[in-house]
């Protein structure tokens, strides 16, 4: 009560300071007049009345003060004294507080925008109740695994191994049924991009399937209408999906009405049921959800069968569901581990009738909390490296801005004693550096909120391909933002603190004559060269590593492709299985080829079924007819580089080689007599010939895809011999590789259709479009890209790598020059009366100006050493993400040693020439 | 002669002011003349200091002012106790005559009573 009083007085007093001020002085007058009335009826004249009273009264202005005091605002009035003085004093050294708020800026936004990232693609989990119970399901495959035909994704374990975290459906199903060690398992797929049309708006969308407990048992409600159930997930159920919340805001408009009208995907209808959740991204990943949910059911009719005619929901040789499961109270992952690797064993065997050298593969249960985590395996390595840098750059930011406080805090030495001696007490002292850094600190704090604000939107951008419209946000992280903030905070106090503590415990007296008048300057402590080495040291090691990021690109910039990617237009065309079963989509994807030809400015085109440099592949065993059949390397041996009895290959239209600009070297190239019903031809390249045809002319020879087991395939007749590409990345040497035409295959699917046309982009698409328009109204064009564009995609994480620390090297150079500049010039200062007595003395002054630049030259040459050395260190761990090995990088490492040395000599220049044009006396006299 | 002056002892200037403006509404000078008329002039009081502690209890809330006119015609700042300020009088004055009992008694024993 007597606290809340207290402080509506306190905030009356604020608002109504003139009026109390003016009330407080009426009060003091009236005072004093009354007294001296009461004086003069004692006798006295009225002027020694008043001069009497005012005796009486004592000092007006101190008990004024006291007045103040009582109401709590003295310290505030101090504190606005404070910042008045702070402001003028980094007014009249703008150099100084540009560059102590530049730190600042520097440090806090790059670490923000950094962690801000990595926090969601590494730390972030699921937006589910309670995602740590959560567990994902994988298995590891050994050299001959039964399991042989995938659709997921696949890593390579330190052991060799395979980890696959898919499964048959069938198995699926019986892991559900047999578990008695987990909360109910359930299933996902994300089917990819599929062609969704509703509310009269065709988009592209990825495509969730979900098993029927899926919602269920991650307790996630929809935000409208109902959850798909276990009866929906059943091939006799009616088709039914969910939308995210994302998509329906988009297409829908946020309309409630969307429950219970129809979406459909890939052409088949769909009921809309309901609707997720904001910020409900699904079990796949923590950052970005895909728009439609259906049931698993809904494979069958979304996909077409295997490639062996099977529907996907009984197959149990293709292994393609993403299995998760919540741990069950008490029950230990190592158990259930042990308990569903049994049920997974009997189910293999039951399903796949495994031969006796076959192996079958174990099941791992791994952390579920941010799903597939596929994100963090991308990025984690860029995101740790980059995690590195900034945390360099906020060391560099932190010695910049000890670096200038040491040197101020120096030179304001006599200040402070002037002040104690006027008698401020060592607190007020104190108190004054301190509100200049807290108000450095706070100019700085909200540039580098800004910044980092900035960053974390610009990132994601970044790491994001050009044509791809993915809904990928990065919350601002605010504790990193305070964490930063507050570090630099400290640095700047601690190092403004220390100096003037010591400056103030000295008593007045000597504080006032100590003004460097000593020739010889007994070190105080802490120098600045040490700082200012540290900080050469730092920069070295960015300007090192952004030198070597740069080499990298520029490399991978001039490697030639082997095909000419100017003028390219790509897109994809995915026709519906539905309304195109195989082989109608080949008919189809023909006669898009047909009148994509005949548009006015296409030179050429032609299909393929993997882009070029766009991180794809197929891969299939490669049997030469009159060898033994020799067995396909497993998945296991080809992320193993084992290449041995496989080959890559292409499924491409006729006029492919003609449209990217690849010579055939040898025989010929696909033409129109190579059709369904004609002989099966193909077309190999150089390594290939290598690899399988060693001095032989491979023309004529005939080989077979697979294993070498199915007698189904037949035998293919090579008639020509390409130059080698580029095929999957620009990193990797051209591979062997054969092309085959699409119009003998089976079945074709999505293919990517390569463009070349001189017509820009911009005018060629919408003609792209209306073409395809006239085939089929309900087909939209996927992913329109140039080749360049896709090159430059699969280049995105060295031009983040190369852009983001040549920032940072930069930004670190300028802060070293200052750096640099600053401490020359302190320590130059320091020492004007010293150079003055050697200039009298008779020495030179190129003798002078030389000395003092040993000194910097020394200061830089150590940093940079250390620096050199330190940048060797930071190559072994990022040599995996650079391109050229060896004695190549030695290059960037020691211009970048040569740039910052100079750079310490350029900064120091100036301060050690104008000491050099001191005369003597002036210099003698310098204060 | 007038009786010997004394300072005051620290701490008892807020109990003065409270009596004073307990027993009417006074002005800071009138505050002042008051003390030092029912302490028989015996008390020093600094007259500048007077007014901090006067800010002091008002921004406590243990009196209350507002501006009136004085006997002279002037403008002045009359300060009056409120409900408050009589509760914290009453328990400091309580609390000041068991202190001046107990420090009485202390000071009276003698050898014998030991």
């Amino acid at each position: 009560m007597a606290a809340f009083t207290r402080l509506r007085s306190w905030l009356h007093s604020i608002l109504h300071r003139r009026q109390l001020e003016n009330d407080m002085a009426d009060e003091v007058r009236f005072h004093i007049e009354a007294r001296a009335d009461d004086l003069e009826r004692n006798g006295f004249t009225r002027p020694e009345a008043i001069r009497q009273a005012r005796l009486e009264f004592g000092n007006v202005a101190v008990h004024q003060d006291g007045m103040r005091a009582s109401l709590g605002l003295r310290w505030l009035d101090d504190i606005v004294a404070d910042l008045h003085y702070a402001a003028r004093i980094l007014r009249h050294s703008p150099g100084f507080s540009m560059v102590a708020i530049a730190s600042l800026t520097l440090a806090i936004g790059a670490n923000t925008a950094i962690f801000s990232l990595a926090n969601e693609a590494l730390i972030e989990r699921l937006n589910v109740p309670n995602p740590k119970q959560l567990r994902l399901f994988s298995i590891h495959n050994s050299h001959n695994s039964v399991v042989n035909s995938t659709w997921g994704s696949w890593g390579i374990g330190d052991d060799g191994s395979t980890r696959i975290d898919v499964f048959s459906y069938p198995i699926f199903r019986a892991l559900q049924q047999r578990n008695s060690v987990m909360q109910p398992i359930f299933g996902f797929k994300n089917l990819g991009r599929g062609n969704l049309s509703t509310n009269n708006t065709a988009t592209a969308g990825q495509v969730e399937m979900v098993s029927g407990n899926y919602y269920a048992q991650l307790q996630v409600q929809p935000s409208l209408g109902r959850a798909i159930r276990e009866s929906d997930d059943s091939l006799s159920a009616p088709n039914v999906a969910l939308l995210s919340d994302g998509y329906w805001t988009r297409v829908w408009n946020r309309d409630p009405s969307a429950i219970g009208r129809t979406i459909t995907i890939n052409s088949v209808p769909f009921t809309i049921i309901g609707i997720n959740p904001r910020g409900f991204t699904g079990a796949k990943s923590v950052q970005v959800s895909s728009d439609v949910f259906v049931p698993l059911a809904a494979v069958a009719v979304l996909r077409s069968p295997t490639r062996k005619g099977e529907s996907w929901l009984s197959t149990p040789d293709n292994w393609w569901v993403q299995v998760m499961a919540r741990t069950q109270p008490g029950v230990a992952d190592a158990t259930a581990q042990a308990a569903l690797n049994t049920v997974l064993a009997g189910a293999v065997q039951d399903t796949m009738h495994p031969h006796k050298d076959q192996t079958v593969p174990t099941l791992n249960i791994e952390d579920g909390s941010r799903g597939l985590n596929q994100i963090r395996r991308v990025l984690a390595k860029p995101l740790y490296i980059l995690l590195g840098m900034t945390a360099l750059l906020l060391l560099i930011a932190c010695a910049n801005l000890a670096n200038l406080m040491l040197a101020r805090a120096a030179t304001r030495q006599r200040e402070m004693g002037i002040r104690m001696a006027l008698g401020a007490g060592r607190a007020r002292v104190m108190r004054q550096v301190l509100t200049e850094n807290l108000l450095l600190a706070l100019l700085g704090g909200i540039a580098g909120l800004v910044v980092g604000r900035l960053g974390s939107t610009v990132l994601p951008k970044l790491t994001m391909n050009a044509w791809e419209d993915t809904q990928l946000n990065i919350p601002f992280h605010w504790p990193i933002f305070l964490f930063t903030a507050a570090i630099t905070m400290l640095t700047g106090v601690l190092f403004s603190m220390a100096p003037a503590l010591q400056a103030t415990r000295s008593d007045v007296n000597s504080a006032l004559k100590d003004t460097g008048r000593s020739s010889t300057r007994r070190s105080r402590g802490f120098n600045g060269k040490i700082l200012v080495g540290f900080q050469i040291t730092l920069c070295t090691l960015l300007v090192g590593s952004a030198a070597l990021f740069f080499q990298t690109l520029w490399k991978l910039n001039h490697i030639d492709p082997g095909f000419n990617p100017d003028h390219l237009v790509l897109f994809d065309i995915l026709p519906p299985a539905r309304r195109y079963p195989a082989p109608q989509d080949i008919v189809l994807h023909h006669r898009l080829e047909q009148a994509i030809a005949a548009v006015p400015g296409v030179d050429t085109v032609s299909t393929t079924d993997v882009a070029l440099i766009a991180d794809n592949m197929n891969v299939t065993g490669f049997q030469v007819e009159g060898q033994a059949p020799r067995p396909a390397g497993d998945t296991a041996s080809i992320m193993g580089g084992d290449m041995s009895n496989n080959s890559r290959f292409s499924n491409v239209g006729n006029d492919y080689f003609h449209t990217m600009g690849i010579p055939i070297v040898a025989g010929r190239a696909f033409n129109d007599h190579d059709t369904e019903t004609s002989k099966r031809v193909g077309i190999v390249n150089r390594a290939l010939v290598q690899q399988f045809f060693p001095n032989t002319n491979p023309i004529g020879k005939r080989f077979r895809t697979g294993d070498g087991k199915d007698e189904a395939n037949r035998w293919i007749e090579i008639v020509g011999i390409a130059a080698d590409i580029r095929y999957s990345g620009l990193r990797d040497d051209p591979p062997p590789l054969f092309f085959i035409p699409y119009r003998q295959q089976t079945d074709a699917g999505l293919l990517t259709y390569n463009v070349r046309s001189s017509v820009p982009p911009a005018t060629l698409v919408p003609m792209l479009r209306s073409v395809v328009a006239q085939v089929d109204a309900n087909l939209p064009l996927i992913d329109v890209r140039t080749q360049w564009e896709q090159i430059d995609a699969s280049l995105q994480q060295e031009h983040l790598f190369a852009s983001l620390t040549a920032g940072f090297g930069v930004l670190a150079l300028l802060l070293a020059i200052v750096g640099i500049y600053g401490m020359m010039s302190y320590r130059v200062t320091q020492r004007t009366q010293e150079m003055g007595v050697r200039l009298a003395l008779g020495a030179t002054r190129t003798q002078v100006r030389s000395k003092a630049m040993r000194e910097a030259l020394w200061t830089g040459l150590g940093g940079v050493l250390a620096g050199g050395f330190a940048t060797a260190l930071l190559l072994r761990v990022i040599k995996s993400t650079l391109y050229g090995a060896g004695a190549a990088n030695a290059l960037p490492i020691t211009a970048s040693a040569f740039l910052l040395l100079l750079v310490t000599l350029v900064s120091a220049w100036l301060p050690c020439t104008r000491i050099a044009r001191l005369e003597p006396v002036d210099a003698l006299r310098h204060e | 002669m007038p009786p010997k002056q004394i300072d005051l002892l620290q701490g008892t200037l807020d109990l003065l002011i409270l009596k004073a403006v307990s027993l009417g509404k006074l002005h800071g000078y009138g505050v002042l003349l008051r003390i030092q008329q029912i302490s028989g002039e015996q008390l020093i009081i600094q007259q500048g200091s007077l007014y901090p502690a006067l800010y002091r209890l008002e921004a406590s809330g243990a009196i209350s002012s507002e501006w009136g006119e004085s006997e002279n015609n002037r403008r002045a700042k009359y300060y009056s106790l409120t409900a408050a300020g009589r509760k914290q009088f009453n328990a400091e004055t309580a609390r000041w005559n068991q202190m001046a009992g107990i420090m009485a008694t202390i000071l009276n024993v003698t050898a014998e009573e030991i």
